[in-house]
């Protein structure tokens, strides 16, 4: 209960922020922008379409992620409003559980939202509603909820700007980091090769949520990956949010 | 009271520090699981959608030599995949790409040349590549080098491995070997005369006893293959007229068909087989 109606109230704070509508704007225009990129090329003009959408839909949510929680626990630390909060029964998990879950329905409606629009122009050219679609969408909106999870744990010890960059580097390493497989195998055995393995593991690795190249060329995926990916996303989630809940525990406010 | 509080708070750290040591290792683990899973992909995917180099250009605010870098060595790894079907498909494409935004990127045209020769068997596209070096980096005496090198010896076109081998020599800086691949081109496309002129010019100008010596037994080659050609000719006009080889060869000095029997570059005479008719030189040229 005390998680919700904190939930319910980060979703009420965070649909005020201006940001949030002018990335939303950004978003919109970017997926209009796709029809006029598909008038430039020569073939097949809808993949271009989904292609832009699903980017979009992707980058800009995750700059919703990464603009609006960086800011979550600072701004009530700033503010000073979280000793009323804390000074009430409230378990300091709770606040952070009910602040993610605040942002996670934050981002699940403005996805939605982006996903309406995406479709629509995707029907608008197919004249059927391509469904498929909505897998990748699923796998864009698990990402945006360890994304969440990683800028509120950087919230919880550091300033908004150094928690952007901070999210904004762990998922820019989400995506690069399967090159270290590509190093793994060139280094020889021993300490750099052992530390290169670890890191490979440990490191995010956002492209198990990555299906747009696969749902946009109906390429046939493997079933058991979807299982895989949605259990990999829950676990880093769990471990980011845990790790949070330790650090904020930490945490002297008064 | 305070005891209580301290002793769930240590129980609920632990619980979480237990909390996160698991979800750490399922992770991992779940990672190992979904890198086993082979995803398909589209060939060439990463690459098809790639600008041409002067769009691309523009969209790396002053570090295009950092980009061809990057996607020079992201097309390394891309070509020693041998897991992606018709990778060579668009080899012309990436290392186009890489000239545009780098055009003195020498290894990117070596390299290039190389996988398209080696890999994708196209030579025709190696000599695109090499060509388009040339054209960047004229002073570059490697590009028509070994441009020449794989027409004369995989292609075996000689004729236009000529061609490139006199492009390096025109160019300052050219290593001496080139000269004696070129002499070498020319005998191989059975102008022995021009062929003895250019070993000839080599030996006249060696500056070590090594080239000399080279050069020397390619002369000797040269000579003996003319004279074992005049040989076997006029060994078949002789058995056209008598019906049999001659028994040694002045018996073609005799019958009108030699004014006189050659030697080789030692004075020596040369090998003659009656049985066969064949003709061998005494020594092996590279030998002497």
């Amino acid at each position: 209960m005390k998680i919700r109606a904190i939930a319910f109230n980060t979703f009420k704070e965070a649909i005020r922020d201006r940001i949030l509508y002018l990335i939303l704007f950004f978003a919109v225009v970017c997926i209009g922008f796709s029809r006029l990129l598909a008038i430039l090329t020569v073939g097949d003009r809808v993949k271009i379409i989904k292609d832009v959408g699903l980017a979009s839909l992707s980058l800009f949510g995750a700059l919703m992620a990464i603009m609006i929680g960086t800011g979550l626990v600072y701004k009530e630390i700033e503010k000073k409003t979280i000793y009323t909060l804390l000074s009430k029964p409230i378990h300091r998990f709770q606040f952070l559980l009910g602040k993610f879950f605040g942002l996670v329905l934050t981002l699940f409606i403005m996805l939605l939202l982006m996903s309406i629009i995406f479709l629509g122009l995707v029907f608008f050219h197919t004249f059927k509603v391509e469904w498929h679609l909505l897998i990748a969408i699923f796998f864009i909106f698990l990402e945006l909820c360890l994304i969440t999870s990683v800028a509120l744990l950087f919230s919880c010890f550091s300033t908004p700007i150094l928690s952007s960059l901070f999210t904004l580097a762990f998922y820019l390493i989400g995506h690069t980091a399967w090159g270290l497989e590509i190093l793994i195998k060139k280094i020889k055995s021993g300490f750099g090769k052992a530390l290169a393995q670890i890191l490979y593991h440990f490191l995010p690795d956002l492209e198990n949520f990555n299906f747009k190249t696969e749902i946009v060329h109906n390429l046939p995926i493997p079933p058991k990956i979807f299982l895989y990916s949605i259990l990999y996303g829950v676990f880093y989630t769990l471990f980011v949010l845990t790790l949070a809940v330790l650090i904020f525990r930490k945490r002297d406010f008064i | 009271m305070a005891q209580r509080y301290s002793g769930e708070k240590s129980f609920s750290t632990l619980f979480l520090v237990l909390l996160l040591i698991l979800t750490c290792g399922v992770f991992m683990n779940l990672k190992i699981i979904t890198d086993r899973i082979m995803r398909k992909k589209v060939p060439g995917s990463s690459i098809i959608y790639l600008p041409k180099g002067e769009y691309l250009k523009f969209a790396t605010f002053g570090y295009s030599s950092l980009l061809a870098d990057m996607i020079y060595l992201w097309a390394i790894q891309y070509y020693s995949d041998y897991t992606i079907p018709d990778s060579s498909q668009y080899l012309d494409h990436i290392f186009t790409i890489i000239s545009e935004l780098d055009p003195q990127y020498f290894d990117a045209y070596d390299v290039g040349a190389f996988i398209a020769a080696y890999e994708a068997q196209d030579l025709d596209l190696a000599l695109k590549i090499l060509n388009l070096g040339l054209e960047k980096i004229p002073q570059e005496w490697w590009f028509p080098y070994i441009a020449a090198h794989y027409l004369q010896f995989i292609k075996k076109d000689h004729e236009m491995a000529q061609e490139y081998y006199k492009k390096a020599m025109s160019i300052e800086g050219c290593p001496p070997i080139v000269r004696r691949l070129y002499a070498d081109a020319i005998f191989k496309t059975t102008d022995y005369q021009a062929a003895w002129q250019a070993w000839l010019e080599i030996y006249n100008t060696a500056e070590d006893e090594r080239i000399k010596r080279v050069a020397s037994n390619h002369l000797y080659n040269v000579k003996a293959t003319m004279d074992i050609e005049m040989l076997k000719e006029a060994i078949a006009k002789y058995r056209e007229k008598y019906g049999r080889n001659p028994a040694d060869l002045s018996k073609l000095v005799y019958a009108g068909f030699l004014k006189s029997v050659p030697k080789d570059l030692d004075d020596k005479e040369y090998f003659y087989d009656a049985q066969t008719g064949e003709v061998k030189t005494p020594t092996i040229p590279w030998k002497r």
